[in-house]
């Protein structure tokens, strides 16, 4: 069935294969188009150079007037990520607009990791580390790092 | 534009109370991000339930009704108003109530017109919108469907072929969420690129506004659904489609003229730039942003 949802991602599918941002990927499932996977890679030069972590895209047919769902997979210590993945982050919530892809996304994530925001913590323990003990935050950051090599 | 006594002074906002038990224990850290998204849009979802998009046609007396125990110079001013039009529609105040005024006032304005000069001179002008997002960046498949609804809608509302419609259809159409959301996030895009295109003209308004950059402000209070419009949206969007727009303000300022009292009104009109042809259809008026009026005599 070919909704007006489902169009635009297929369109914002091509987009991402033809024009892929640098240290992101993303696809749908084979089989659903409305749920996707993607990798973010850490940026390099900084604590989160070398890692792959992985995450879930679910659009709905109200897509793009609403975002999607997006959710990491891979264990993440982020002050702008809760335990359960989730993402605190004002694209993916009130300042949403259409003109946002998902290549857009995944890069606004990606400059998420190294740009936190610890006034709107979602994991407090590391907001406090973020500004508090750079050292200590940055080891932690590490852990998750090599995590995301062996975790599935 | 810098008036800033038209700025509507909100009538007699009567506070929505939430009733929210917070009990001892109830603590902020609790809730997430997604749980507060969740109540606000069960909120707009109640208001949904109650309000349309854009409402029947009232008589103003509805609206003397509710400001009975007001201000007496609102009832004035209503009174004056009752000379002038006819109705009033009342718009869900969700945001989104400018451009879905202004959407509905002018598809109706053209339906009853059928003027089909003016949905030409709209189309190029349309066209140059298109024009202005790419030269800005922007992916054709980020604002294609949304440019193509509107130019459907357009097309629809003058008679005489298989996709005509009636003004029953386009109350209706007006009220469906997939057309009208989609026709509002034309309305932002073509705003945003307006106010970007033109930045420099824009920057000094947007400081007074909002303090923040051009940049920003289109990404936070234009291109997202949702943000109120305030004079550089409505500025912006009548400047691009070359639609003149008057916005009546329904306030308690006092507006003694000739010893009556007079309702005070901001009429926008466009700046033709760059040859974009302007036209003078004047047709939407609001009273405190929520509240469409019909003139007198359809």
């Amino acid at each position: 069935m070919s909704t007006p949802a489902r169009k635009r991602l297929m369109r914002d599918f091509k987009r991402l294969q033809q024009d892929p941002p640098a240290g992101i990927s993303g696809a749908p499932y084979d089989n659903n188009i409305m749920l996707w996977n993607a990798v973010i890679f850490g940026p390099d030069d900084t604590p989160w150079d070398g890692g792959t972590f992985k995450l879930t895209l679910q659009f709905s047919e109200d897509y793009p007037n609403k975002p999607p769902t997006v959710r990491f997979i891979s264990r993440m210590f982020h002050p702008n990520i809760y335990a359960d993945g989730s993402i605190c982050l004002d694209i993916l919530q009130n300042q949403w607009s259409p003109i946002y892809d998902v290549a857009a996304i995944l890069t606004s994530i990606q400059s998420l990791l190294c740009d936190p925001n610890p006034n709107s913590p979602a994991n407090s323990e590391a907001a406090r580390l973020f500004s508090e003990n750079k050292r200590e935050y940055n080891r932690k950051v590490r852990e998750i790092v090599e995590q995301s090599w062996t975790a599935d | 534009m810098q008036n800033h006594d038209e700025i509507p002074v909100e009538p007699e906002t009567e506070s929505t109370a939430f009733n929210m038990d917070f009990e001892a224990d109830d603590d902020w850290s609790n809730y997430k991000d997604s749980d507060v998204m969740q109540q606000q849009s069960a909120i707009f979802e109640q208001d949904a339930a109650k309000f349309p998009f854009v409402g029947d046609k009232e008589p103003l007396s509805s609206l003397e009704a509710e400001y009975e125990s007001g201000s007496p110079i609102l009832l004035q001013k209503i009174k004056v108003l009752g000379k002038e039009f006819g109705a009033i529609r009342r718009t869900r105040g969700d945001g989104n109530c400018f451009f879905r005024s202004f959407m509905f006032s002018y598809l109706e304005h053209i339906l009853e017109s059928q003027d089909q000069a003016e949905v030409e001179r709209v189309k190029t002008n349309v066209e140059k919108c298109r024009k202005t997002l790419q030269d800005l960046g922007y992916a054709d498949f980020t604002f294609e469907d949304f440019f193509s609804l509107f130019l459907e809608q357009l097309e629809s509302v003058l008679q005489g072929n298989d996709a005509s419609i009636s003004h029953d259809e386009l109350v209706l159409r007006s009220r469906d969420q997939s057309v009208s959301d989609y026709v509002v996030m034309f309305f932002r895009f073509v705003t945003s690129g307006e106010i970007r295109k033109r930045s420099e003209f824009f920057e000094p308004f947007i400081l007074g506004l909002s303090n923040t950059t051009v940049e920003q402000f289109c990404k936070t209070s234009v291109e997202p659904m949702g943000e109120e419009s305030d004079h550089v949206h409505i500025t912006a969007l009548c400047d691009a489609l070359g639609v003149a727009i008057r916005v009546v303000y329904l306030d308690r300022s006092s507006c003694d003229k000739d010893g009556g009292v007079s309702v005070n009104h901001h009429d926008f009109v466009p700046t033709p730039s760059d040859g974009a042809t302007a036209g003078t259809v004047c047709d939407l008026d609001l009273f405190g942003w929520v509240q469409t009026a019909k003139q007198e005599g359809e």
